[in-house]
Order: structure tokens, then C-alpha cells, then sequence
């Protein structure tokens, strides 16, 4: 279980909201189309995007995101610094681009589909249905 | 574990490999082909590759290809006393062949595949033989190939790129003009994109191109998404590039403002189409040796930008 | 990396440009935002974006970005494609959303830009 804190650790990210940093992370989504991600972002992703307008913490808000990764070295807004403290929603920021933090956050076992949710497109791009789901432990015959 | 990607003389490389698509096997073949006939013995061979300095030959037999006899069945021959056997008997009956309008691509992949010296060549319709080809053939056409239009774009260059030396007088400058259509998010980029090529035309060097176009872009940009029109006028002159941006829009309350990266009043619609983050100025900042904006609210914006042509050029 | 290996990775379609596979591409470059892909990007690079409007075309040939590779999907219209075609730009379009496409690629060997740059 990937705790939001342990991505700031590993990836040395600036903390400028720090509300509800030790929740766990589902999975990842990175897009800077909001209409994009109130689409299909889901549930406790983490989203790294390099918009800062106060519109992104409406977003995470709405799709109840853990948290965000603005990259590329920006700096949210005051507003949205503001908005995110209300709505107890942890931006993070990065000099990284979006490629950089994707690439490592997926070696830190964060995943970009939900797996075995959609088991269409899962098909569709080669994921085992039963991928990420905990197995079964074996009982060691004595 | 990550590689590092490393690439030489990328441009040039592409350049072959467009080439290799571009050119047919019929363009780089050997048209003239020396065949034998398989009635002819081992030993009549041995004159036919001496005087035509050739190693190895197509079999036809009224007009057909059957076989493909080279110096290495010769040889084999020789060795075992069989000078007069029947060149119908030792030829290599199976013949791999290419097809005359084949790119040479395939021609390089099947020389990789198979590890033969030749490919006779066949027409598609017919199978009728038309010419032979070798690496050598291959590299040859590719060479010749290059040369010619290394030969067209140095001569486009140099008209180009010395037309300010070609010129008498006290100052020179070349002035582009280009008329942007506002709100029109289709048409938005014709200009950097016109610049661009006509930049490299002049001989312009890449980086400077690059920076000038990345500016001119999101200048253009601006006038699109923020008015309803405006121009563009780009000077040439031997020591800096001057773009100049006119519109008569909204203008802009506090460029002090405008200038911090992220700010931006563009609409959400503007967001969704890539735009409008509040990069636009910065950009163009970062690209630009010197930048000046003037702007009156309901009158309009002059962003007039300069970067310097520092070379000998 | 080449883009039949790219190809691969992320079990893309080509919609344009099945002959230029054997190309390479420096680095990956994912973002929504041209601007930003003016600002950063490097030539030779693979962008990878949700936008399919002309102005991705258009941007991918002022930084001479030569490869686009369409996320979750996503395909241009017509008119994109007919001015990719004309710009000898190829384009992609795989299934995976950009986190999935970015981390397959970056755990494959991509490079990414690590240093931003003036």
C-alpha cells in the first residue's frame, strides 16, 4: 500500500498543501484536460498535471483525488493554494516534467488502469483479469 | 537499466532512410544484363565472366529466368574436373528475384535475409527479366542519389542565405507580412509555420528559427484566441530578426501581470484546446533577446520582440 | 527507441505513417498543453497527448517533434490528419491512459527531460 508521503520522499517533492498526506495512493492519472480527468480519473489517484488555476482543486474535490503533482516547476496560484487548504486536498510540486514523475512513479508500483475493473480494456492492452488482486497464500504442505 | 539513446547525424540518417522508401530497384539496378543460355557448357562460362568482368549471371531460356549460375559454381566445377557439364546442371534453379517497382528497402532486407551476392530483377507482370542488382548497385544510387539533392538544396541555400551580401545599400531589411484571422482556431499557426520554412530558406540558423518560430506562434496564438484579428511583421536584417505583433483587441490591463508565467485570463474552452495556462508571454519571452509590449485597454496590443543574429552568416 | 518499439509497448495503432516505424525518438514528452511543448520540448522527442486539434500538428512542427502518440483512444479529425500527412509527422494512438502509455515507456528505457531548461 503506497502512502501519499512516501511519494513526496521518494521523488523529493515541495509539499505546499499538506492535508491528508499519509492517505494511500489507488493508482495515478495525468492529464491537464480537466474535462479529461472528471471523466476518468478515479478514486484516491494521485493526478499530476502542470495546470495551477484554482480549478484543479474543484476537480480533486469532485472525484475525490488524493492529491496533486503540478510539475514543470510552476507554482499553483494563491488562490488555489487557498482553496486546497479548505478542501483539505495536498498539492505537491515538482521542477520534474510529467513524463519524469509518471515514469517514476510507476517504478514505485503506481499503475495508470484500474485493474480488473475494466476487464475490456484490459483485454485490449494485455493485462492478466486477475493482475493486482492479492493471491491466494499457498500452504506449504509439512 | 535506463539506456540512453544515442543517435549520430540523426538528419543525415533519416535522410537515407527516406531514400531507401523513395527509390525503386528499377532506378538503381543494372539495366544491362549479360545471361547465358543453359545449353552453354561450364567452360564457355569462364570467357563470358572474364570479358565482362562479371561473378556470377542469370540463366534465361527464351526469354525466361530459370537459374542463377555464379563464380562459385565455376569454381566448384574446376575443382572437380566438370568444365563440361551442362550449365543446366549446376545452376542454382530456385532464384530469389526482386520486382523492378520494389523500394529498395526490400532489396536491403532480402541482401540481409538470404546473404547472396545479386538479385536478378523481374517485372511484376510478366516475370520478364529486366535487370540485375548488388549492395554495390544499392550503394551506389543512394550516393548519387544524395549528391543530387545536396547539390539543389546548397544552391537554394546560397541564393538564399546571401542575399543581404548581394545587396547595395546603407541598411537592408526584408519584411514579412502576415494577416491573422481571430477567432479562427484552425487557421492559428500558418504564420509560424510559413515563417519557419521561409526562415530555413534564408539559411537562418536552427536554433534561431526554432526560437523565432516558437515565438511568432504563441504571438499568433494571443491575437487568435484573444481578438479579432491582427498582423504580423517579421524584419530581416542582417544582424537580428524583429517580429512585430498588432492587434486592436482588448489590450491588456497590467503586463506586469501577464508577463508571470501561469497567469492567464484565457477561458475554460481555450484551456481544453492546449492554450491559455499563461505560458504564452513567458515563452515568448524566454525565446526572445528583447521584448517590449505596449497595450491600451479597448484599443489593442504592439508586442514587438527582437532576437539577434549573432554570426558572420 | 524506435516507434515499432514503441509500437509495441503500448500496442498502439499507427493512423499515419506505417513506413517510417524503424524511426527513433530521444525522449518522451507528455502534456495537454502546447505551450508547454514549446517551451520544453526537445526535437526528435515523442509527445504524447489527449488533444487530437490541428494545433498539436502544428506545434510538433515548430519544435520538430516528427512522432504523436493519441492517448486513451483518442483520434484526430480529418483535418489533423490530412496536415500530419502534409508535415510528414507520424501519429499513433494507443488505449492506455497517459499514466499507464508514460510508465511503460520511462520503465522501458525512454528518456524523459530531466533538467528544465532557461
Amino acid at each position: 500500500m503506497l502512502k501519499l508521503n512516501r511519494i513526496v520522499k521518494e521523488l523529493n517533492l515541495r509539499v505546499i498543501v499538506a492535508h491528508n498526506i499519509d492517505k494511500v495512493v489507488s493508482g495515478g492519472y495525468a492529464s491537464d484536460l480537466l474535462s479529461d480527468v472528471i471523466a476518468h480519473s478515479q478514486k484516491d489517484n494521485i493526478w499530476i498535471t502542470l495546470q495551477t488555476h484554482q480549478n484543479i482543486v474543484a476537480v480533486a474535490s469532485l472525484k475525490e483525488l488524493v492529491g496533486i503533482i503540478i510539475v514543470n516547476g510552476r507554482m499553483p496560484e494563491d488562490e488555489t493554494i487557498k482553496k486546497a487548504k479548505q478542501e483539505k486536498i495536498p498539492i505537491l510540486v515538482t521542477e520534474l516534467s510529467t513524463f519524469e514523475v509518471v515514469g517514476r512513479l510507476y517504478g514505485l508500483g503506481v499503475r495508470g488502469i484500474k485493474q480488473g475493473v475494466s476487464p475490456c480494456l484490459s483485454r485490449r492492452i494485455g493485462i492478466p483479469q486477475n493482475a493486482g488482486q492479492p493471491q491466494k497464500k499457498r500452504r506449504v504442505k509439512s | 537499466m535506463k539506456k540512453t539513446v544515442k543517435l549520430d547525424k540523426d538528419t543525415k540518417y533519416t535522410k537515407i532512410q527516406e531514400l531507401t522508401y523513395e527509390l525503386k530497384v528499377s532506378n538503381v539496378m543494372t539495366n544491362k544484363v549479360v545471361t547465358v543460355t543453359p545449353g552453354k557448357t561450364i567452360y564457355e562460362l569462364r570467357e563470358l565472366f572474364r570479358t565482362n568482368r562479371i561473378s556470377g549471371t542469370p540463366v534465361v531460356d527464351k526469354g525466361k529466368l530459370i537459374g542463377i549460375i555464379s563464380i562459385e559454381d565455376f569454381i566448384k566445377c574446376l575443382a572437380q574436373g566438370e568444365m563440361h557439364t551442362l550449365i543446366s546442371e549446376k545452376m542454382t534453379k530456385r532464384v530469389k528475384t526482386l520486382y523492378a517497382d520494389e523500394p529498395i528497402i526490400h532489396a536491403v532486407r532480402k541482401f540481409d535475409q538470404y546473404g547472396i551476392g545479386r538479385f536478378p530483377v523481374i517485372e511484376r507482370e510478366g516475370g520478364k527479366l529486366v535487370g540485375i542488382i548488388t549492395k554495390g548497385d544499392i550503394i551506389k544510387g543512394l550516393l548519387k542519389k544524395l549528391e543530387i539533392e545536396y547539390h539543389q538544396e546548397e544552391i537554394h541555400r546560397y541564393r538564399a542565405s546571401h542575399i543581404f551580401e548581394d545587396i547595395i545599400a546603407d541598411s537592408t531589411s526584408l519584411i514579412l507580412k502576415y494577416n491573422i484571422v481571430g477567432k479562427d482556431f484552425n487557421k492559428a499557426g500558418e504564420c509560424a509555420s510559413g515563417l519557419k520554412k521561409t526562415f530555413y530558406r534564408l539559411g537562418i540558423q536552427p536554433d534561431i528559427v526554432r526560437r523565432a518560430a516558437i515565438a511568432t506562434y504563441e504571438a499568433e496564438m494571443n491575437i487568435v484566441v484573444f481578438t479579432e484579428g491582427g498582423r504580423l511583421t517579421v524584419s530581416v536584417e542582417p544582424q537580428q530578426i524583429k517580429i512585430e505583433a498588432d492587434d486592436s483587441g482588448p489590450g491588456i490591463p497590467d503586463i506586469k501581470q501577464a508577463m508571470q508565467p501561469g497567469f492567464s485570463t484565457a477561458s475554460e474552452w481555450v484551456r481544453e484546446l492546449g492554450f491559455g495556462a499563461g505560458m504564452g508571454l513567458p515563452n515568448i519571452k524566454n525565446c526572445t533577446d528583447k521584448i517590449n509590449i505596449e497595450s491600451k485597454v479597448g484599443k489593442g496590443t504592439h508586442l514587438e520582440t527582437i532576437i539577434y543574429l549573432n554570426n558572420n552568416a | 527507441m524506435t516507434l515499432k518499439e514503441i509500437k509495441k509497448i503500448l500496442k498502439a495503432e499507427v493512423i499515419i505513417g506505417e513506413d517510417y516505424l524503424s524511426m527513433e525518438v530521444k525522449m518522451g514528452c507528455a502534456s495537454d498543453l502546447m505551450s508547454d511543448v514549446l517551451a520544453y520540448a526537445k526535437p526528435d522527442a515523442l509527445l504524447l497527448t489527449g488533444l487530437t486539434n490541428s494545433q498539436v500538428i502544428r506545434t510538433a512542427e515548430i519544435v520538430d517533434i516528427r512522432a504523436v502518440c493519441f492517448i486513451r483512444g483518442k483520434k484526430p479529425d480529418e483535418r489533423t490528419i490530412k496536415l500530419a500527412i502534409e508535415k510528414n509527422i507520424v501519429l499513433l494512438t494507443t488505449q492506455m491512459p497517459m499514466f499507464e502509455s508514460c510508465g511503460r515507456l520511462y520503465k522501458n528505457g525512454l528518456a524523459s527531460r530531466l533538467v528544465k531548461h532557461k
